[in-house]
This record gives structure tokens, C-alpha cells and sequence, in this order.
């Protein structure tokens, strides 16, 4: 997926950009916001596709994003995840939070 | 001590400048021969303390970052410094996951991800003065070959 935002019914897709920072993340925050007042998101999923580096700033803008979703019953998903990438989000302890998409899509085609 | 080759940089503290200062010391580090990994490492490490500079430091008030690096032999030491308000217990700013703005979404992991991503840490700070960040990381080791100038 491209960089960017693009909400479907209660589906939030976030495209990342190649290097997340704070001040990247920032950004993501306010699309992520403007999106959320005009739509009833339950689920997220950030696009890791092109994503080359993330430092603590993604963390805190995916931990805020599974707070939000968690209170709605709702869910955050994470996809596209390189090897290098992986490191970060395990060191972060967000992989006990955020799922995987490529896993659970496999899991529901296979029912 | 054998030849060091040392760079200093100062810019802005604003976020724009992030890229900046991980692309510039990334750059810095090629010399070294290091692995995609270790380039990675070292840029998250930088993007850290200087995100740090920005929200901390100063606030998001004008200020200014500086970055002084230096090798020698495989061993490149970044510096990232500011001249913000510093803090008050070191110790407790290094806890993983304590922050002092939540309301801003930190996570508070930035010093644990320092630390992970570094062989060495070391924070100085004084309140009112500024706070000095020192990072170490031996590199290029993996790749067999010999950078050394002298």
C-alpha cells in the first residue's frame, strides 16, 4: 500500500512511510485522527510495505491507535513486516498487542 | 590512540531536521564498511536522541542540536547534544517505558531503544543547562575487511 490513509466502513488502512520518526508519526497521527471523526473505525491496519526504519515515535503511534480501537472492541494489525523491522516491534513488546495481517487472513480463508 | 576522523554538525531542533541527522551520521559511518543492520541500528539510535533534543529539551521551542561523531579504528562515538532544559533524574528518564508526556503518545522507550541498538550509553545533563547524549558502536567487524587509515 502506498503512503497514506484510506478508511473503508470500520477499516482505517495506514500506508507508513520508508523512514518513521517522530516527526513522520506526527503526521500519520492527524490524518489517523481526521479520518476517525468521519468514520466509526474499529479496525487499523499499518502497512509496513515500504517501511525501511521505525524508531519508539511508531511505537507510541501504534500503541495510541490500539488503545482507541481496544476500548471499541476493536482490533490493530500490523503487515508487510521485513525482517529489520520485526526487531523493533519485538524489542517494543507491540507484537503482544498488534497482530499480524498476513496470519490472520490466512486463518480466516482457511475455515 | 590511532587516527580519529571527527565531524560536527549543528541544526534546528525541529522535527523536519530528524532525517537530516540520521542521513548525516549514516554517512558519517559509511567509512566503517558497516552491515545494513548496523547502519539501521545506529540511525534509530541518532533519530532517538535527537527526537529527544526536540520534544524535551526544548519543548518544541526554537533550539539548536548539535552532533559531534567521531571514529576510530571501527569504533564510531555520536554525541547529540542540546542546550534545553535537562533532566532531573537521569536514572528515572531511563526507566523503559517512563515518559514525561504521555498526553503526546511517547512511549517512553526511547533510551531502552538507545541502549539496545548501541554497545555503549552515557547521559550527562544538567537542569537548565542542557543534556549531552554519548553513543558507542563498534562496526564493520562482520564484513572481514580492514577500514582502519592507519
Amino acid at each position: 500500500m502506498e503512503y497514506g490513509v484510506k478508511q473503508e466502513q470500520e477499516w482505517l488502512w495506514v500506508g507508513l512511510p520508508e523512514e518513521l520518526d517522530h516527526f513522520q508519526a506526527e503526521q500519520i497521527r492527524e490524518a489517523v485522527r481526521e479520518k476517525m471523526q468521519e468514520a466509526y473505525i474499529k479496525y487499523v491496519v499499518f502497512d509496513f510495505e515500504h517501511t525501511r526504519l521505525m524508531d519508539s515515535s511508531g511505537i507510541g503511534l501504534i500503541a495510541g491507535r490500539y488503545r482507541e480501537m481496544a476500548v471499541r472492541g476493536g482490533q490493530v494489525y500490523v503487515s508487510h513486516v521485513s525482517d529489520s523491522m520485526k526487531k523493533v516491534l519485538t524489542l517494543s513488546g507491540l507484537y503482544r498487542i498488534v497482530l499480524p495481517w498476513e496470519e490472520t487472513i490466512t486463518a480466516t480463508e482457511s475455515k | 590512540m590511532g587516527n580519529t576522523n571527527e565531524m560536527l554538525v549543528e541544526f534546528d531542533a525541529i522535527g523536519e531536521n530528524e532525517g537530516f541527522a540520521r542521513v548525516v551520521v549514516a554517512a558519517f559511518a559509511s567509512g566503517l564498511n558497516p552491515t545494513l543492520e548496523e547502519l539501521g541500528d545506529v540511525k534509530v539510535a541518532v533519530s532517538e536522541a535527537v527526537t529527544n533534543g526536540i520534544i524535551h529539551g526544548y519543548g518544541g521551542q526554537p533550539g539548536k542540536i548539535r552532533i559531534r561523531a567521531w571514529k576510530e579504528g571501527q569504533t564510531l562515538t555520536v554525541q547529540v547534544e542540546d542546550r534545553g532544559k535537562g533532566i532531573p533524574d537521569i536514572e528515572k528518564a531511563m526507566e523503559p517505558m517512563f515518559t514525561t508526556k504521555p498526553e503526546e503518545e511517547r512511549s517512553g522507550m526511547g533510551f531502552s531503544f538507545m541502549e539496545a541498538f548501541t554497545d555503549d550509553l552515557q547521559v550527562e545533563s544538567r537542569v537548565g543547562e542542557g543534556t549531552r547524549v554519548t553513543m558507542v558502536k563498534k562496526m564493520g567487524e562482520q564484513n572481514g575487511s580492514d577500514n582502519r587509515t592507519n
